[in-house]
């Protein structure tokens, strides 16, 4: 039984089936990443992990919980131990950097002095930490919206390491950054995982990117899983199953040239 | 998401700024304008005619004598009385403002689609009835404090507790409650929804959540819209007087009453100065808060 297991899984939302028959176990530790073409449920089923999406059939397991039945306060403790990092990276603008990554704590703060957006010694040093982790301690009083889009992500990755969780969900991560920035970001999300043993589960467009810093990559197409083993396998054969198990319709397949011709894509020789 | 190709004369048809229906639409706003200038009388040549009679009411009423407008009182303690009732209405709008964000905030709260959905998560059929209730309930409450004029709260709290400026307090302050509801939840309901997607997703509770993903990135409306609110009230409160509800009004209408016209134009002076000073250090805060 591992950190998340799922069995004969359907997710979706609403009665409308995006995901069918998910087996699946992810372990403590792994750095994973979840490919395929748009629209897919990519992340349906990251989503899933956080209880946001509904699960319609089968059994799902997450630290040790069982997402089937969970109350209100109960999805609220599973959150506190999952970090999310998106794709828009969704920080607060007007807020400073300082501020941002804390707010990755709000769960066992004190209710007053998160009103007052008061910190202990502890807390600074816990936060002054985690601006260390992705180098952002030189901007620690700026405000958000004055950084880069690479600065921004690595924010929201202290701020998702601030809630020290045992699992980080990231959607998308790197699919709005130049390639610079996207492979910073990606080294520190590593960093985050081989540091803190922090599970990490991303969505990527990026082939090359999952390669070179996953261990294990899952394939899905057409709702469901078509591949699921090491990154290094990932031969050309085994990527055009995973995009064209089923041609995709039209305006999806134009969706997909990027990352076939930019800095997605690269076969090795 | 079907993609079908558009023709050129399609696209040119549908962004062609003098189509039938803007033209349509610009006759009827033209309507409603004649229609409601000749419903209420307007007319230009009354106005014309009429500007004589203006400048005789300024220049005082021959059969009284020294009611002219002109020139204003400049006797030292007349002025010092004035200035310190102006000082009242100030504190007036001071803790009327203070009282109105104090009610108006926490419902706004309740008035906002996206923050309610923060207090109260959840599709079940259960929390939906609650978040409308509240929803409408409170809209209703502050369509009422608002659509009541302060003169007439001021006459109702006048009955409950007497002369002075307390009445005009709590008129300023229910009044002022209703719009800032109205402004403060309208503000609320722009805010991004990342940044709240992402505190929800780190377990925190919604006080925290709106505290840090919601107050945040409205500040700079709240400051300007209660900094707004703030001359308004000062304004009201110049007339709430009237009411017996203190204030400098008090003395307006007691001078316009009694013809002392010369008097009347200081006070006008001293609310004039007033407002463009708070006008000034509006400016100055908001510049804070940008």
């Amino acid at each position: 039984m591992g950190q998340i297991s799922a069995r004969n899984l359907t997710l979706g939302y609403g009665s409308k089936k995006v995901l069918h028959n998910l087996n699946l176990t992810i372990e403590q530790g792994e750095f994973l990443s979840i490919i395929g073409p748009s629209g897919v449920g990519k992340s349906t089923l990251l989503m899933a992990i956080n209880a946001t999406t509904s699960i319609l059939d089968g059994e799902f397991q997450v630290l040790g919980q069982d997402l089937t039945s969970l109350k209100n306060h109960e999805i609220k403790a599973l959150r506190a131990k999952i970090g999310v990092i998106f794709q828009g990276f969704n920080l607060v603008a007007r807020m400073s950097v300082l501020n941002n990554i804390a707010s990755g704590m709000l769960a066992k703060k004190n209710l007053i002095a998160a009103l007052f957006k008061y910190y202990n010694h502890r807390q600074y040093e816990q936060v002054y930490e985690y601006m260390r982790v992705v180098g952002i301690e030189a901007e620690a009083l700026s405000r958000c919206d004055h950084l880069s889009g690479g600065q921004k992500q690595r924010v929201a990755i202290a701020r998702a390491i601030a809630q020290k969780p045992e699992i980080i969900l990231a959607d998308e991560p790197i699919s709005s950054l130049d390639p610079v920035s996207a492979r910073r970001v990606m080294e520190t999300l590593k960093h985050a995982n081989e540091k803190y043993g922090i599970t990490v589960v991303s969505n990527l467009h990026q082939l090359n990117y999952a390669k070179e810093y996953c261990n294990r990559v899952i394939g899905i197409n057409q709702g469901r899983i078509v591949y699921d083993g090491p990154a290094q396998e990932l031969s050309p054969s085994i990527v055009d199953r995973i995009y064209h198990a089923d041609r995709p319709k039209k305006e999806e397949a134009i969706d997909l040239v990027p990352s076939f011709t930019g800095q997605g894509l690269q076969m090795p020789a | 998401m079907t993609e079908t190709s558009m023709r050129l004369d399609e696209i040119r048809r549908r962004t062609n700024p003098f189509n039938p229906s803007s033209i349509s639409i610009s006759l009827a706003a033209l309507v409603l304008v004649l229609w409601c200038w000749h419903s209420t009388s307007m007319s230009i040549p009354a106005l014309m005619e009429g500007w004589g009679n203006m400048y005789r009411y300024i220049a005082g009423n021959p059969e009284i004598r020294d009611s002219g407008f002109f020139p204003p009182t400049i006797a030292g303690p007349t002025v010092m009385k004035y200035l310190i009732s102006m000082l009242e209405t100030v504190q007036m709008a001071v803790l009327a403002l203070i009282l109105s964000v104090l009610i108006g905030f926490p419902l706004s709260l309740l008035a906002s689609r996206n923050t309610l959905n923060i207090i109260i998560p959840g599709e079940q059929k259960y929390s939906r009835l609650l978040k409308n209730f509240l929803y409408t309930t409170v809209r209703f409450f502050a369509n009422l404090c608002r659509s009541i004029n302060e003169i007439i709260w001021a006459l109702l709290f006048v009955s409950a507790v007497g002369l002075g400026p307390m009445p005009g307090i709590l008129a300023l302050a229910v009044h002022t409650s209703g719009v800032l509801i109205k402004l403060f939840s309208e503000g609320i309901e722009t805010v991004e929804q990342g940044p709240i997607d992402a505190l929800n997703a780190t377990g925190a509770g919604s006080i925290k959540v709106i505290s840090y993903a919601v107050l945040p990135q409205i500040t700079p409306f709240f400051v300007s819209m209660t900094l707004y609110r703030f001359e308004s009230d000062v304004r009201s409160a110049t007339i709430l007087g009237f009411t017996g509800a203190g204030g400098i009004g008090v003395y307006l209408f007691d001078k316009l009453r009694s013809y002392e016209n010369h008097d009347v134009t200081t006070i006008l002076i001293i609310i004039v100065i007033t407002v463009a000073i708070i006008d000034r250090l509006s400016a100055i805060i908001r510049d804070r808060y940008s």
